[in-house]
């Protein structure tokens, strides 16, 4: 696909802070209608990429271009149809969320009449519009942000970490609203920390570590490299558990406090746990360690479990 | 939230091409000064202090001898005016402007906002422009309502006689509006200079306490330096001395030299801010908020 057709073409794109290589050297290329993640820890860099992506910042190496324009070539045209934001939205305190509104819809050179009553209703501050943002709770920032961006009409919605700090009827809310955005056929580049997030969102994903790219392809592609899932399991009897274990294709280890974790493909699992079940054993514990997926995540950004 | 602004499937959602002019930036920073109690704090101020300022000044029972036009002010309200203007070009006018100024760029730092603005397809130049117009235009403002407010006040308070000019000569009450409004708004130039020096700062430090003291600090500084020998060659150049231009128009022959020179200092101190302010922002990292 060339670029002019693709929403996002970054390619080598690399941007230092001083001794930090913040991006570094990624490249990423989003087709138009796709729903693409951007996947990695605290730090990783995502945040610099959607920066740069804004016009914010400007790449010391690198070429990128939105719908084909630069901002070497293009200047602020580079926004045109697109629209979001990075880290948290913020707003001018003094105002309230439909003055903002307002305000910020004058300088994208006005909207059509209505417009702004329908974000505020899609994003479900209509009834809280009229209270200075000063007074906004968190995530009522995170939600006018999005009425903001949408106020644009874009092509392509670029947003951070939408979910972050919202609680989880919130992050359920706000889920549930860039999946029917999506759907609505937007081109949707979402940053986020989490695998959970993106998996249910994203079609593809680019997973960064350090600045670097340590994955990207499908959610399916994704899925296929993910290890096994595993399991904690304690019984009335381990060491006859273990001899069970022994007949099946699992692996399992004893930690110190005696209880076993039990790694192995789903079938494998479930049929051990049904010989334990009927070798008259009982269940003391039996719960999933990490997702298959997080356990991947965790692998190909060097990070631990327990760093999250 | 319902999902109402989410076009049909399928359906290309139109892409907004339209971008805001100059005058719609303009429009948006107008629209957010008028919004705050301090733009409007500036502009009370600047209409209502003259008033206790003149009753205070006129009641003293020993008028102020050593400063200009001090002897008369309690008996002749253009003298009243002009003592007035001496004082207030020292501090009070930087001061003024530099309150919408010295904050305009840097309030953006402080709110985190500098990413929700230039995430609109409006360029970092069209800001520049619009708030630097703001500001300028603010300060116009401000000092047309301060002459205005304390002319007035003054005659009120110490009536319209004939003024005696700096040369002892006598300027009929006629002639005497005339000079004093004209001497009041020879502050402008000076007090664009500042308003440049007030952005620059504001913009460099990313504070609106700094882009607000500072150029007031700066200003004392600046008549201190001026009023040193060894920089007397400096002194009209500096826009510190500009605030003081008047006085050729009130002498007889009247002179306009100290004026002239003063406008093309302050024009030039203001180019110099302006430029210096651009490029700063012009590159900037906007990582903050
Ligand atoms: N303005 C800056 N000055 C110095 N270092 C910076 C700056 N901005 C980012 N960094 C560094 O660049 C790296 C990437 O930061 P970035 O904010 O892009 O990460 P992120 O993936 O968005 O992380 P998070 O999940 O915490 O939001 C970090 O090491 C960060 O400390
Ligand atoms: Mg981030």
């Amino acid at each position: 696909m060339n670029s002019a057709a693709l929403a996002v073409d970054a390619e080598g794109v690399v941007k230092s802070f001083g001794a930090v290589r913040a991006v570094d050297g990624i490249t990423i290329r989003v087709a138009p209608g796709e729903v693409y993640g951007v996947l990695g820890p605290n730090g990783a860099g995502k945040t610099t990429f959607l920066r740069m992506l804004f016009g914010l910042i400007r790449p010391d190496e690198g070429t990128l271009r939105v719908f084909g324009r630069s901002w070497d070539d293009d200047g602020t045209r580079v926004l045109e149809g697109v629209a979001g934001f990075v880290e948290a939205p913020r707003f001018y305190p003094y105002l309230t969320g439909r003055q903002n509104l307002v305000a910020l819809a004058r300088l994208d050179g006005g909207v059509r009449p209505g417009l702004i009553e329908e974000v505020l209703d899609t994003v479900d501050l209509a009834d809280r519009a009229d209270r200075k943002v000063d007074g906004y709770s968190y995530g009522m920032r995170q939600r006018l942000g999005v009425a903001a961006a949408l106020l644009r009409e874009p092509r392509l919605l670029v947003l951070d970490e939408p979910a972050n700090g919202l609680d989880p009827a919130g992050i359920r809310d706000m889920r549930a609203l860039v999946k029917r955005l999506a759907d609505s056929g937007l081109t949707v580049l979402l940053s986020s920390h989490n695998m959970d997030e993106v998996e249910e969102i994203c079609d593809n994903v680019t997973i960064m570590d350090r600045g670097a790219v340590a994955f990207h392809g499908s959610i399916a592609d994704l899925r296929a490299m993910a290890p096994d899932p595993g399991h904690l399991l304690d019984t009335t009897d381990n060491a006859k558990t273990l001899e069970i274990a022994a007949r099946h294709q699992v692996k399992t280890e004893a930690d110190e406090s005696g209880a076993l974790h039990v790694v192995g493909p789903h079938d494998a699992v479930s049929g051990f746990v049904a010989d334990v079940v009927a070798a008259q054993v009982r269940l003391k514990q039996f719960t999933p360690t990490q997702t298959p997926l997080e356990a991947l995540f965790f692998m190909l950004t060097n990070t631990e479990a327990v760093a999250r | 939230m319902s999902a109402t602004t989410a076009p049909a499937r399928g359906t290309t959602p139109r892409v907004r091409t339209a971008r805001a002019g100059f005058s719609a930036t303009l429009g948006f920073e107008l629209r957010k000064l008028r919004a705050q109690w301090r733009t409007r704090a500036v502009l009370l101020g600047a209409l209502l202090l003259p008033i206790p300022v003149a009753f205070a000044i006129h009641a003293q029972g020993n008028p102020p001898k050593d400063s200009l036009f001090g002897r008369y002010a309690t008996t002749n309200g253009f003298a009243l005016a002009l003592l007035v203007l001496g004082y207030a070009g020292q501090w009070v006018m930087p001061l003024l402007t530099a309150i919408v100024a010295g904050d305009i760029f840097a309030s953006e730092d402080h709110h985190g906002t500098w990413k929700t603005i230039l995430t609109r397809s409006v360029s970092r130049g069209s800001f520049f422009g619009a708030k630097t117009v703001a500001a300028m235009g603010f300060a116009i403002l401000v000092l047309l309502i301060l002459s205005a407010s304390t002319i007035v006040t003054s005659v009120l308070v110490a009536g319209h006689g004939d003024l005696i000019g700096l040369s002892g000569q006598l300027i009929p009450a006629s002639q005497a509006w005339h000079l004093v409004a004209m001497s009041w708004l020879t502050a402008i130039p000076p007090t664009l200079a500042f308003t440049g020096l007030a952005i620059l700062l504001g913009i460099w430090s990313r504070s609106a306490a700094v882009g607000i003291a500072a150029p007031v600090v700066i200003g004392f500084v600046l008549q201190l330096v001026g009023s040193m020998g060894s920089a007397e060659a400096l002194r009209p150049y500096l826009p510190t001395s500009a605030y003081e231009a008047w006085h050729g128009f009130l002498a007889s022959p009247s002179f306009h030299g100290p004026f002239v020179t003063g406008l093309i200092a302050s024009a030039v101190w203001a180019a110099i801010t302006l430029g210096l302010s651009w490029t700063l922002l012009r590159r900037r990292d906007i990582t903050g908020g």
